[in-house]
């Protein structure tokens, strides 16, 4: 009986995941789930993903920096639930889980997610309901994303002085969408 | 540009003064000073010199460490302010500090500040828009406020020489009740405005769409290059494209050698001479050192913003004016106008999926007033009437947040533009009611002691009706252009929202009823002029800020032409 236990024991402490960085504000564990949660969200395919543009290490730094401290306990707060949830319905936390688990837990999430109102010229309009902690990461994980210098530059459409409005041409002459 | 002369410890005595650098302040100073008149501006906030003071205006947003988010300690200066959504850590430094400078809101009202040379003709939206006589005898024809002391012939001139130096740049159409202006080329409509624009113009008779009339230069004018399309504006721009106070009036009154310009400058109070019945000069706090200062002149400009400039006259207490400099009738800090904001509808438009477009249009379509322009077009709900702004264009990858969708496919098909889209937001006239008035609050001091306002306003029944109708037409407009998932809304926002804060000293023809005289002269103290937002007598429901400019240089025309005469 003992040998088993031991050995379980042993594969928990190896798998016990760290990033590998020092987070300013998030402690270990919710640092492994930013990192598994963004990476689910916008994973590497041809071109780069989430943790690829370190995503991850620029919301923690967006948490330490720009957040006062009630939305900062909050965030702590619905990390450690979105967790608790996890391993009360699939065994472990997201990190954890399996592809097809992550991707059921995140299914789940959208379908039971109020979605943001849309907004005209920095108001949203009409009554915005509560929108849970999940669409909140996921689109401060796009934000994060499609702000970065490598996308904004590289990937997207780029042109800091366009210079002139051109109100029909073919999407074809730009490809991307613009980045600013 | 550079080298203001901000050396005012020399001299204490000038031809003219001018309290405020924002849009009318500017031009007061350029009109006196290119007259011939030695004029000290007085600036309450610092100076900011054209392109030099613009910090952050090519910053990207990878540029800074948060990306253009606001720290917590700088939300903290705007507390208020930060309401109106437009505050950014890209131009949190153009907006006054609500902590330092409270106001009370005895029902709720946005007010939103800009204390530093040029003031809010850095942020403005540079909308552009002629009034007509719908708008100068709407007092008279149905009774509320009194009438305007001018009509659209005294100010067409005046329009003309401000949109000269200015720029404006639009599209003639020959609107009675939205008269064009001098035109520069105007900027161009993307495919889904063209189609919205002939389906509405096609689908209503007399209803027209158009691209926004701006003070954006679409071709170089005196020296300032036109606009490169990035959509930068309220960083300040480098190529001095849009109108502001920094980029184009101050520079030309700073040429004349006649400007001094002094920050840090609060004006507290206009001193009277009872004898003269004149005022002789401004009362002013310097806000670095807290030393009380007088400075002296032959004329005097108030244009510190709407409430602003209520305030210094209500500060501006003698035994002739107990209540505040030409507060005869009592209408001193009544009649607080603005324009209903956020009630409008937007949706998507199918098609066009291969179209795209090239550049940052600061501007958007506009679609003119269309009630109660005649028997035809009565409305029995309400009088006066409204506009629309808004504007179309493909969803990005924000888009993103609302997909049901995660995943590789998801990241790269967000890459791409996504859907059409199209809104319409309306602004309605705000009628001029005696009830809504801003007063002094002793009980709240300033950073320097001083006596703050308090706000006491709130829609009328002729605003919600418009607001109502105007939620109703914008959904139909859009139904019947054909666009699809449409959202109607009314966000059913105080006043203040619309920064377009007008009256509280108005123009009117006597001096019973009305603070200041067709010239824009303080009853009783003709020696001092009020052309900002606080003269206006009615709103309108077109944006304030082209008319503010037109009234100042006829004033100071007629200020200059009157001390000539030793009038003054």
């Amino acid at each position: 009986m003992a040998a088993p236990t031991l050995l379980s024991l042993l594969q928990s402490c190896k798998e016990q995941k760290r990033v590998d960085w020092i987070p300013q504000f998030l402690n270990q564990d919710q640092a492994v789930f930013l990192a598994s949660f963004v990476d689910t969200i916008l994973p590497r395919t041809e071109t780069p993903g989430a943790l690829d543009m370190k995503v991850d290490i620029f919301m923690d730094l967006m948490y330490a920096k720009a957040y006062d401290e009630g939305s900062q306990q909050y965030v702590k707060t619905e990390i450690d639930k979105f967790n608790s949830v996890c391993k009360d319905e699939f065994g472990s936390v997201f990190a954890d889980l399996s592809a097809e688990d992550k991707t059921t837990v995140l299914k789940k999430a959208e379908a039971e997610t109020a979605k943001f109102n849309p907004g005209v010229w920095g108001t949203a309009v009409g009554e915005q309901k509560p929108v849970a902690f999940y669409r909140q990461l996921k689109s401060m994980s796009l934000w994060a994303y499609f702000s970065s210098e490598e996308v904004g530059k590289n990937i997207l459409s780029y042109d800091p002085i366009p210079g002139e409005y051109l109100g029909c041409i073919p999407l074809s002459d730009v490809g991307n969408t613009w980045s600013l | 540009m550079a080298n203001f002369n901000i050396d005012a410890k020399q001299e204490m005595t000038y031809d003219a003064i001018v309290i405020g650098s924002g849009i009318s302040g500017g031009w007061a100073a350029k009109e006196l000073c290119e007259k011939g008149l030695k004029t000290l501006v007085l600036e309450r906030g610092r100076i900011v010199e054209h392109v030099t003071d613009y910090p952050t205006m090519s910053l990207d947003p990878w540029d800074t460490e948060l990306r253009g988010s606001l720290t917590p300690e700088q939300k903290a200066k705007h507390p208020k302010g930060i309401r109106s959504g437009f505050i950014g850590s890209m131009n949190e430094h153009f907006h006054a500090n609500d902590v330092d400078n409270p106001y009370t809101e005895v029902k709720p009202f946005l007010w939103v500040r800009a204390h530093q040379m040029g003031g809010r003709s850095l942020l403005w939206g540079k909308q552009c828009y002629r009034w007509s006589d719908l708008d100068f005898e709407a007092n008279l024809k149905d009774g509320h406020g009194v009438d305007w002391p001018i009509r659209y012939k005294d100010i067409a001139p005046w329009y003309t020489y401000v949109e000269k130096f200015a720029g404006i740049s639009g599209e003639a159409l020959g609107l009675p009740q939205l008269p064009d202006s001098h035109f520069l080329p105007p900027m161009e409509l993307n495919c889904v405005e063209k189609h919205v624009k002939e389906r509405i113009e096609k689908e209503y008779n007399g209803r027209n769409m158009i691209i926004g009339r701006v003070a954006h230069l679409t071709e170089p004018l005196n020296g300032r290059g036109k606009c490169q399309f990035r959509n930068r504006c309220d960083r300040g721009c480098p190529y001095g494209a849009y109108f502001s106070s920094n980029a184009v009036t101050l520079p030309a009154a700073n040429a004349t050698g006649n400007l001094t310009i002094r920050p840090f400058s609060i004006a507290q109070s206009i001193i009277y001479d009872d004898a003269s019945g004149k005022a002789t000069g401004v009362r002013i706090i310097d806000s670095e050192t807290s030393e009380v200062l007088e400075y002296h002149a032959k004329i005097i400009f108030c244009n510190a913003s709407t409430l602003s400039s209520t305030q210094i006259l209500m500060n501006s207490t003698s035994d002739r004016f107990p209540n505040g400099l030409g507060n005869d009738s009592g209408e001193l800090g009544h009649n607080l106008m603005d324009h209903t904001y956020r009630v409008g509808a937007m949706g998507k438009v199918d098609g066009f999926e291969d179209q795209y477009y090239k550049g940052r249009r600061p501007n958007g379509i506009y679609i003119p007033r269309y009630y109660n322009l005649d028997e035809q077009t009565k409305s029995d709900k309400f009088v006066r009437g409204f506009g629309f702004q808004g504007s179309g264009g493909r969803a990005g990858w924000g888009s993103g947040s609302n997909q049901e969708n995660f995943g590789g496919e998801f990241k790269d098909g967000l890459m791409k533009p996504g859907p059409w889209e199209f809104f319409i937001t309306g602004f309605a006239e705000c009628l001029p009611s005696h009830e809504n008035k801003v007063y002094l609050n002793k009980d709240v001091l300033d950073k320097w002691g001083q006596p703050t306002l308090s706000i006491n306003a709130e829609w009328g029944e002729n605003e919600l009706a418009m607001n109502k109708q105007i939620r109703i037409d914008a959904k139909e407009m859009l139904e019947r252009a054909g666009l699809q998932d449409i959202t109607d809304f009314d966000n059913e926002h105080e006043m203040g929202y619309g920064i377009h804060e007008m009256g509280t000293a108005r123009m009117g023809r006597d001096p019973k009823t009305s603070i200041l005289n067709g010239n824009n002269q303080v009853h009783g103290a003709k020696n001092v002029f009020v052309t900002d937002g606080a003269c206006m007598t009615s709103s309108s429901c077109v944006n304030p800020s082209l008319t503010y400019m037109a009234l100042t240089a006829r004033a100071a025309d007629f200020a200059v032409s009157e001390l000539k005469k030793n009038n003054l």
